[in-house]
């Protein structure tokens, strides 16, 4: 057991405690690159807002409000809750090349700068005006995102799988399980271990008995 | 026998070697030439250069080719050569607690092989320098696999508790060892007991008396960085709310 835990704690990447956690994943050259191992930078401090009071989901349609592309309007494609950061798919871009080697210069294109919380509002799907947001709850007792202007629910926006799946589309392999099949209820409870409940659907017949250990 | 064995692991390494490497329209006739060769007991005078020819390989009769289920290790032939392979979603715990005993244990076997089926693709991508086709299937195999075995503790651990009360598979106990620290203990097995276990006797469950002052003293100072901690959290959270304050009035921003 000891050493799977050695073996775990070495395998987890450890960070100073005032590590600046920027887009990019920490474990990418690109992150090793602007947090190498004894730069010290100052601490940035973030709004505390509480994971049940987040109203921003990824997939939403929000509008910037200050900044340099003020006024539009733009799709949700990350957020970073530690930071209180939300990037916005083709807006508040700065430009820059990628992928230069040798005396070529790389491709230039566009990457989204993130925006902070407090500068992106929800939009209400009927009006397409910005709007501020308030948590309530239906009468069904389901908690809704509620516009305060309004009054209309803004629902969640469809969870789109990051492998572009579609669950409704989906076709089994060869060696996928049908969902019949899945669910289909096979366990019945009984005072049986899996193993003796194993040996005897194999008719296993176990006559050795084990040796006297002592345990201490 | 074993050199049939070897001399067949030889050949179907080898087909797999040409069917990762090659890349063209070409590959698909290599992939069917072996699948027919693979399948169809061909002598081993085939193979004359790989395996050695020993006295008895010279017979004019052989015997059938002897297959040991080595195809069990390599993907269906349709996905030889492909970049990418579509698999399906991991077995959820949820989904898993409604099969059997005996269901689990049977999927438990088939997870087995898929993952030393996909541990030899990757290993075969590795030596020959390519990419692995879809590896995203063998973190599934094994997120399915550790759910599975999830789901058997859960069952032997409401068991364990409904007959005897334990609510540890494993004996132990409370010990105090010899730097004061009080840890949980668990038990090891042993074929002697252990007032015969000389190694055992020497290991000192107790602190000795000139260690006894630094037991109060390392608990004050466990205690007091507790304190500290929770009060460096509770300036932390005052200095917050001072820098953002909460604006009562929703503020109209537009």
């Amino acid at each position: 057991m000891r050493l799977t835990a050695l073996l775990s704690m070495a395998a987890k990447a450890a960070f100073p405690r005032d590590y600046r956690y920027g887009t990019n994943r920490p474990w990418t050259i690109a992150a090793q690159r602007l947090n190498p191992p004894g730069k010290k930078r100052r601490k940035v401090f973030v709004e505390p807002i509480a994971n049940e009071d987040w109203h921003v989901l990824r997939g939403d349609t929000v509008e910037i409000l200050s900044g340099k592309d003020k006024g539009k309007q733009g799709k949700v494609a990350q957020v970073f809750r530690r930071r209180s950061w939300v990037i916005l798919e083709g807006l508040n871009t700065h430009y820059r090349y990628i992928g230069r080697s040798g005396d070529y210069r790389g491709t230039y294109i566009a990457s989204e700068a993130p925006l902070l919380l407090k500068d992106v509002t929800l939009i209400d799907p009927t009006d397409r005006k910005p709007t501020d947001i308030e948590w309530r709850y239906t009468e069904e007792g389901e908690r809704v995102r509620v516009s305060v202007r309004t009054g209309r629910i803004i629902p969640k926006p469809v969870y789109q799988r990051r492998d572009g799946i579609i669950p409704q589309q989906w076709k089994d392999g060869p060696k996928d399980t049908s969902p019949e099949d899945t669910l289909q209820k096979t366990y019945t409870p009984s005072l049986k271990t899996l193993e003796e409940e194993v040996m005897e659907k194999m008719n296993i017949q176990e006559d050795r008995r084990p040796r006297k250990s002592y345990w201490y | 026998m074993s050199a049939a064995v070897a001399s067949r692991l030889t050949a179907v390494c080898r087909q797999f070697q040409r069917v990762l490497t090659v890349s063209s329209h070409t590959q698909t006739q290599y992939a069917t030439r072996a699948f027919s060769t693979f399948h169809s007991c061909q002598q081993s005078r085939m193979y004359d250069s790989w395996c050695f020819r020993s006295p008895m390989n010279n017979r004019a009769v052989h015997t059938s080719c002897v297959r040991k289920g080595l195809e069990e290790f390599f993907d269906l032939p349709e996905n030889w050569g492909e970049q990418t392979v579509k698999s399906g979603a991991p077995w959820t715990a949820k989904q898993l607690r409604v099969k059997s005993n005996e269901d689990l244990h049977k999927l438990w076997y088939v997870f087995l092989k898929e993952k030393n089926m996909l541990l030899t693709l990757e290993q075969e991508a590795k030596r020959q320098r390519l990419p692995m086709p879809s590896p995203e299937r063998l973190k599934k195999v094994e997120r399915s696999m550790k759910r599975l075995d999830t789901v058997v503790e859960e069952r032997e651990d409401s068991l364990r508790l409904l007959q005897t009360g334990q609510e540890r598979g494993r004996p132990g106990e409370w010990r105090r060892n010899v730097f004061g620290k009080t840890f949980w203990y668990r038990f090891r097995e042993h074929p002697i007991p252990w007032y015969l276990n000389s190694r055992y006797k020497r290991r000192r469950f107790f602190e000795p008396s000139h260690v006894a002052p630094y037991t109060r003293l390392s608990l004050e100072k466990y205690l007091r960085s507790k304190i500290r901690k929770e009060k460096r959290e509770k300036r932390n959270q005052k200095s917050l709310a001072a820098m953002f304050p909460k604006k009562t009035a929703l503020a109209s921003d537009h």
